[in-house]
Order: C-alpha cells, then structure tokens, then sequence
C-alpha cells in the first residue's frame, strides 16, 4: 500500500479514535473534498498483483456464491451487475436495484455521513480508483440486487476498510437500505 | 361436469353418514408449550435475516430431538451472548420506532433460558457496535457482575452495564481499538488495528483502573485477524485470512499470546483459506479445533467452507477433512461443537441449512431447514 492511501487510512482511525462523532464527521469530510483534488491517489497494488498471479485453485473468474454474487473479477458496464468494476468492496444491496444508480441514493433515503473505502481496478481504461462506499438510510432493507465481494476489505479494527458494520451508524434514526460506491479519484486523473 | 354431479351427490351423503358414525374430537384446552430441560445439545442459531435486517431472529432448536423449541426476536444487527450459568440470553440489539425509520433505540435485551420469556432490559446510549455476529460483540464477567457491550460511532468504546441492577454503570474509551474479550472478574481486552489487544482493568464499581497493550501479534497489512474469536479454557483463540493460528491464554495476569501455528501446509499456502460469518470452533474436551475452509483468494475471507479441517490443539497436526459437498450442503458459514462427551458439530451453510453431524467422525445426522435463511452465528452454551 502506498504513502497517501495508508495516510487516508491513519487519518480516519486516528479520528475515530480521539474525537467526537460531529468533528469526525467534519473533518472526515473535508478530507473526502480534498482527496478529490490531489492529482494521483495511491492505490493498493499489492493484493491485486496477488490475485492476477492466479493462485492454484482459485475461483473461477465472475463466479457467483450462493449468498449473492461473489468473488471475481469484475467486467461489465452494467451497473445493476455485482461484477461491476465499481462494487469491488460491498456486502449489501446494489442502490442501482433500488431507485437509485450505483452512486445516488433511492429517493427518500439519506446517504450515511460516514463511510469506507475501497480500491477497484477498471478494466476498460486500466486505472485504479479510490472509491467511497456510502450506505443509504432510513428505509427497511432493499432486498434488491445483493452483492457480495470483498477485496482488500478488512477487518473492524480497520475500520475505514471494513462493510460489516453499518455505515448507517451515525446517521440519525434509520435502517439501512442499500448501498452507492462513489469515485473519489484515480491513479491516472 | 354433469358426470361428475350425478357422482358427487351420493358421496357426499357416504362421507356424512361415515362421520356421523365416529366420535368427534375433544375439546382442547389453549395454553402455552412449555420448554424442554436444557440439553447439551440445544443450540441458539442466530439469523441475521439478511433480506430484512431489522428483523433478525434467535432460533432456539434441540438437535437430539431435532425439534424447533422457540425463538427469541434480536432486532438490528444482534449480538447476542449467554451468560455463564447458562440460565438467560442476553441480546444486544437496536429498534427503530416506525420500522424501518423512526428514533433509535439501542437496548441490552434478556431472555430466561428456561421460559423464553423476556425479563428485563438495559436501554444503551445510541453507540452500540451494529455489526455481524461474533462472540466479542457482547459478553459477561466470568462472575456475570458485569455486561460489555462494544460501542462504535465510528469512535470506539464500550459499555460497562450492570445486568443485575439493568443499568449502564459507563463508558470505556479504546482508543480505536474494537470488540470486547471479557476475562476474569475485571479485565476487557479490545482489538487494536496495530496488531495488538488492549486490556483495560476495572475496579468493582466498573470504572478503569488500568491499561495495557500487548506486543503485536499479527499484522493486518500482510495477514489481517478475524475478529471473530473462539473461547477455549484459557481464553480466545484467532485464526487470520492466510490461515495461522493465534491462542490467547487469558488466565494470567495479562494477556499471554502463544506462538502461532498454520492450519495450512506450504503447497496449501495461500490457496486454502479459512473463511465465513463463523468460520470456527474448539471442542476443549478433546482438545479439537474445527474450521471451515475453502480455496479462495483475496476477498474471500468470507466465503463460506466447501471443507471442515478437524484439528488437535496438542500436536497441532489435522486429523480430518470433510468435504461439505458429499453431505449435499452448500459452503458453510457458520460452525460450532458441543462440549459433552459424545459432541456435535452443527454447520449452519449458505444456503440456510444447519446440519447436525457427529463431531467424531463427521456422520451427517440431520439437516434441518427451519432456523431461518441466515444462519450466522451459533452459540453452544
């Protein structure tokens, strides 16, 4: 992982840590505006280099789980597809099923005030994107479109990496109901 | 039809006089089935009721007479614990008032494990950790003084609570480490990104008196660890995504963190991965550590095992591997073993099946499909 993205991350577990829910959010937030501005965003290479070297028995590439459709590597411009480049890190159900697209929320719905963050190569124009996971909130569970992948997420003490907790959390009052995966910058922009 | 009609009409007449001459059926009586004696195989299955998560349930099931005994509603992303009698369950849970929507209200719920009944509550400040179900999201003092439960807003903390007073006594800062491993009387030990736990100690009274960290043992950046820890005699033990194994004996007066040991051998390195919602679990008595494993790659730490490796702690040397495919059951998510002397190993798979097996020889006696669609989590008290 590199220098700025493993800043990124120390930046928001250090926030988490030392101070209130409202300062995080404020300064979470203005670290999302600034990162849309630095012109090359470090990306994590190193678990993609592991997966493309194709270890012995590997899933096969695009496969589905049962619980939703799975690990592999995503190729389709289809955004209603789990396979999407985009959706690299989400457990939960595609807003684009919902009412919303793959980066706005259904109507009616609020988007989480926090978030977490993933690492996704796009296969058409070969760059590596920094995107931000938000949940939206305040209506029962979709139950559309249920996608399940998780490369380079992580577990809940790395909080910034991690969708098995609900990024609802800090919202006020509401359920969680889908879930928008938003570019923040690319390697190559 | 006019056929039919000219049939019809003498049959009918048949079937009357047949049941005239027959004794109806008694009155009954309404009431309530009462719940079975506790058995060392009734399992609490948690159902994280993934299509509709505000509605997760705790299916209580007796895997000797494979009978559904009841259920305990676990609201919004439960953890759920039994305290160490074994006699109540304590679910953590979150409500909203209008569903889906509406003010939140976070609360510590308990239920008598001989009624089913709920009996009382901890209404929690609106922090609580709202998260997949593991052993470390919840738990009680080894003398049951005290209730943890682990907070996250994303700031993390937990909740010390009074479970015989049903009050929040305060809140532990962790510094952004997540979880709560109880130990002892006074000790809560937390996760920490670093690779290391942090133990807090607390007075009688719930407050902090001390804390410490503890050297690293693990690094998230090359081989994270599962939060999803397993309770053994001496404390907790660890699996990471690559497969090692971290024991954590906690019966000392810190926590001492053994060295680890592979579940994997170097041509399985990399390609056999333990994975799931709970991807394993020790049978103390015998010294065996079970643990769902599949051929998986990064980002697959959570897919559920085509195989359970069967473990001994001692030698650590694997004993057994079952395909869960020549049982006819879907990868599995979540597992657990009874601790008695001829124990049961229960595989909650994907699909929604929990499977008994024998957890000797790995003999499938039953699978059951009534516990619910997600079966996350399953605790063996």
């Amino acid at each position: 992982m590199q220098r700025l993205d493993r800043m990124f991350e120390s930046s928001t577990r250090s926030l988490a840590q030392r101070t209130s829910r409202r300062s995080f959010i404020g300064v979470l937030g203005r670290i999302l505006t600034g990162s849309l501005l630095v012109p090359l965003l470090p990306i994590d290479r190193i678990d993609r280099a592991e997966a493309a070297a194709g270890p012995e028995g590997s899933p096969e590439k695009g496969s589905a789980g049962a619980r939703g459709q799975s690990v592999g590597k995503p190729h389709t411009e289809d955004q209603q597809n789990c396979e999407y480049w985009k959706y690299c890190a989400i457990d939960g159900f595609l807003c684009s099923c919902c009412g919303g697209s793959s980066h706005t929320c259904p109507p009616g719905t609020q988007m989480s005030v926090v978030s977490w963050i993933g690492t996704c190569h796009n296969p058409v124009d070969g760059r590596d994107y920094i995107v931000s996971y938000n949940d939206c909130c305040g209506k029962a569970s979709c139950g559309n479109c249920y996608c399940f992948r998780n490369e380079r997420e992580r577990p809940l003490y790395r909080l910034s990496r991690n969708n098995d907790v609900n990024w609802c959390m800090a919202n006020t009052g509401g359920d969680y109901h889908c879930t928008v995966s938003v570019i923040l910058g690319s390697s190559g922009s | 039809m006019r056929t039919f009609q000219a049939w019809a009409a003498p049959l009918a007449l048949l079937a009357t006089g047949w049941a005239a001459g027959s004794e109806p059926l008694p009155p009954e009586q309404f009431g309530m089935e009462p719940l079975p004696a506790r058995t060392p195989h009734r399992i609490y299955v948690v159902d994280s009721a993934i299509m509709n998560e505000i509605d997760s349930r705790v299916r209580v099931f007796d895997a000797d007479a494979h009978r559904f005994l009841g259920q305990i509603d676990a609201g919004f992303f439960p953890g759920v614990t039994v305290s160490p009698d074994g006699n109540t369950i304590a679910v953590g849970t979150t409500y909203f008032a209008r569903g889906g929507h509406g003010e939140r209200t976070d609360v510590v719920e308990f239920t008598d494990a001989a009624t089913l009944a709920v009996t009382g509550e901890i209404v929690l400040p609106t922090k609580r950790l709202q998260a997949t179900p593991t052993y470390l999201n919840l738990g009680y003092s080894s003398d049951s003084h005290f209730l943890y439960a682990a907070y996250v807003t994303p700031a993390a903390s937990f909740g010390v609570l009074d479970p015989a007073g049903k009050r929040v006594l305060g809140e532990i800062d962790t510094a952004g480490c997540v979880m709560v491993i109880p130990w002892g009387p006074d000790h809560v030990s937390s996760i920490c990104d670093n690779g290391r736990l942090l133990t807090v100690t607390l007075d009688a009274k719930g407050n902090e008196v001390a804390r410490a960290l503890s050297d690293k043992f693990f690094d998230v950046d090359t081989d994270p660890l599962f939060v999803q820890g397993i309770p053994t005699d001496r404390g907790y033990t660890f699996l990471t995504f690559l497969g090692q194994v971290h024991e954590v004996d906690l019966s000392g007066p810190m926590p001492m963190i053994h060295p680890s040991w592979p579940l994997v051998n170097a041509g399985e390195a990399g390609h056999w991965r333990p994975g799931g919602e709970q991807m394993g679990a020790i049978q103390r008595r015998l010294g065996r550590l079970y643990v769902a494993m599949h051929r998986g790659e990064e980002g697959s730490h959570k897919e559920g095992g085509t195989e359970i490796w069967v473990f001994d702690l001692n030698t650590h040397r694997r004993l057994a591997r079952w395909p869960v495919a020549a049982l006819k059951l879907a990868p599995v998510e979540a597992l657990q073993v009874s601790q008695d002397e001829a124990p049961l190993l229960f595989l909650g798979s994907d699909d929604g099946a929990v499977a008994t097996l024998d957890a000797l020889t790995g003999r499938l006696r039953r699978v059951d499909r009534s516990l619910g669609p997600n079966p996350s989590q399953i605790l063996n008290p």
